[in-house]
């Protein structure tokens, strides 16, 4: 018997009672009475890193040209899908061949729509299940909340661990 | 009797400023927590509905993993199959020596620790490096993790800072491009900086990456990892070959269970929001190679333990040790499974009950694990029942089973409790010495009461309460 087989069947055989799925319809999470406010909060104070709100007429290459004069390192520019209110995230479907881009580039720049603001992260899953797009090209997709930190030394916060040191987050 | 768990502790409390500050770190990730929970009204409903998510996956658990499987294999992603260690190790040894791999770039995972992974494959002459700061420090130092989310917070930066010199990482020509040296070279932030350039390279130089799993998701097949310093994203967005190891308990149903676990991990874990990275891994990149290993090793038999198996929920988080008094004054390294706390106690009785006895000591049953679990393991009331176990062991403290025998004969004849508790008094004569003495082992450690003149009874009888 494969261990395939054996493991399955050893799963079946312990397995005394069962327990039914939960109906997740009847949680009722976290919204705000200004998702994009309190992401935009949230952006700059939990996730530690940067937001600019595009104006009226405003482009966003000069945008993030303007936002960082003198790039001497790599700026990595990504679009995200959906933000997320509640601590910050965005979904970064994988739309570049190469997404070392995402993680890699020493400052990150995330464009993100306005519109695409959510509460919370059932909201935001429910999006993504419902998608048709994510997934088929390239199979990866990531939330992404500010920069690379870690605390690992001593406990202090330290910003740029092994990925991006710094994220700019673009509303437009 | 002791147990080597209370001898350990016992060894570490003679550093009282250590025990200190480990106690007030892993106290202050616990008020972070707390925060967190007060900030969301829905928090008890998200437990409830993560222990029911839990109960269900894992009494069904062998359909999701078919359906997993098939999810995964239609995405093009070769899944395995390791019923224990040893053909986990050999699996990944297999897929990693058919593709001539010689260094691999690894994110945490508690499973590969489970079993000893790293040291199989080095010994192999296939060299393994840790990609998370923390386990890169202790790999470097060659000390074990202390906690499974926080390994490395017991160490101290001056050591750290001189681990780095002595492997030549402050020597790296890359560093002096991108952070000056600062005044003190154990700064955090600086030492941070010395690691990214020295693990910058490593990620360019490894043929494989290598990642655990948060998460496994049946409808789809994705491998879900939570990282806050994107390790795990370099190291599968550079080399083309991944690998990622999972237990097969790390499954859950759907993308509507998986916004529920997101919001409880790291809001339990370390008091976050959220961890930075949260990346679905569905299948291989363009031109690569995408392998999932599901591990059993013991899993399938803890289903079928009746008063264990919910142990099965847990999902690592670490809440339960940053807020056990007793990890907190006693650190990791005084526990003798690799998991210390609470789940990692009842996890290494579940793993070898005669070698991991000693741990079950490490509970006051304040039970402040089974009320912040946010899937809901009844942690405490499992120590509880491992200590019943203890006897026919072989591994109860035979003092202790002697009072206890004592106090039955006691307690079980009115009488004799009756004459006893009159004479009770004439212990307050007995020198201090005599109690404190190893004869008496619940002495040890606590203050003997002072027994009053008159019992409950007899003032009761004389109506004076």
């Amino acid at each position: 018997m494969s261990s395939r087989e054996e493991i399955l069947q050893r799963l079946r055989k312990n397995t005394r009672e069962t327990y039914e799925q939960p109906d997740l319809s009847q949680l009722k999470p976290i919204t705000y009475a200004d998702p994009v406010a309190e992401f935009i909060k949230n952006t700059t104070t939990i996730a530690g890193a940067r937001l600019i709100e595009m104006q009226e007429g405003d482009d966003l290459e000069t945008v993030i040209s303007q936002a960082y004069p003198d790039a001497q390192g790599s700026v990595g520019v990504i679009h995200g899908d959906i933000g997320v209110a509640e601590n910050a995230c965005v979904w970064i479907p994988q739309t570049m061949e190469d997404r070392s881009v995402c993680f890699a580039s020493e400052q990150l720049v995330v464009v993100l729509s306005r519109q695409a603001i959510v509460n919370n992260m059932h909201e935001a899953y429910a999006r993504i299940a419902a998608s048709q797009t994510y997934f088929k090209e390239y199979k990866f997709g990531t939330f992404i909340s500010g920069p690379s930190k870690t605390a690992d030394i001593e406990g202090a916060l330290v910003y740029g661990a092994q990925a991006a040191r710094a994220v700019t987050v673009v509303l437009k | 009797m002791s147990t080597k768990h209370s001898k350990a502790a016992e060894a570490y409390q003679q550093q009282p400023d250590v025990v200190e500050r480990h106690d007030n770190t892993f106290f202050g990730v616990r008020q972070k927590r707390d925060r967190m929970a007060q900030m969301l009204p829905e928090w008890e409903d998200l437990r409830n509905a993560a222990s029911q998510i839990k109960k269900h996956t894992v009494t069904h658990l062998a359909d999701y993993l078919e359906q997993f499987e098939q999810q995964a294999t239609s995405n093009g992603v070769h899944v395995h199959w390791a019923k224990d260690a040893e053909e986990y190790n050999r699996i990944v040894y297999d897929i990693l020596s058919s593709h001539g791999v010689k260094k691999v770039v690894k994110s945490k995972s508690m499973l590969t620790e489970e079993c000893h992974l790293n040291e199989n494959l080095e010994a192999k002459g296939i060299e393994v490096v840790e990609t998370d700061l923390g386990e890169r420090i202790l790999q470097l130092m060659k000390l074990a993790p202390s906690h499974i989310v926080m390994p490395a917070l017991h160490v101290h930066r001056e050591d750290i800072g001189k681990c780095f010199r002595e492997k030549g990482l402050m020597d790296n020509p890359t560093l002096s491009g991108y952070a000056a040296k600062p005044a003190d070279e154990n700064d955090p932030t600086f030492l941070t900086y010395v690691a990214r350039m020295h693990l910058r390279q490593q990620f360019m130089e490894a043929d494989a990456g290598m990642t655990g799993a948060n998460f496994g998701i049946a409808a789809t097949g994705d491998i879900v990892v939570c990282t806050n310093e994107g390790n795990a994203d370099m190291s599968t967005a550079i080399p083309k070959l991944h690998i990622v190891s999972m237990g097969i308990e790390k499954l859950i149903p759907d993308y509507a269970s998986m916004a529920v676990f997101q919001r409880l991990l790291a809001r339990n874990g370390t008091g976050q929001e959220t961890t930075v990275y949260t990346s679905h891994f569905r299948g291989p990149r363009p031109g690569g190679e995408m392998h999932i290993v599901l591990v059993d090793n013991g899993r399938s038999d803890i289903l079928g333990n009746e008063e264990h198996w919910q142990t099965l929920k847990c999902m690592r988080c670490g809440a339960c040790m940053n807020t056990c008094p007793v990890y907190r004054r006693s650190a990791g390294y005084s526990y003798t499974y690799f998991i210390p706390g609470p789940i990692g106690v009842n996890l290494g009785m579940l793993r070898d009950p005669k070698k991991y006895s000693d741990n079950v000591s490490a509970c006051t049953l304040c039970c402040s694990c089974d009320n912040v679990c946010p899937v809901k393991v009844d942690l405490s009331s499992q120590v509880y029942r491992w200590r019943q176990q203890l006897d026919s062991l072989g591994k109860a403290d035979p003092m202790k089973k002697t009072m206890s025998r004592g106090m039955s004969l006691l307690f079980n004849h009115p009488k004799l409790y009756t004459g006893a508790l009159r004479l009770s008094p004439i212990v307050n004569w007995v020198p201090g010495f005599v109690i404190q003495s190893g004869l008496n082992p619940w002495a040890y450690g606590h203050q003997m009461m002072r027994f009053p003149k008159k019992s409950f009874h007899e003032l009761w009888k004389e109506e004076k309460v």
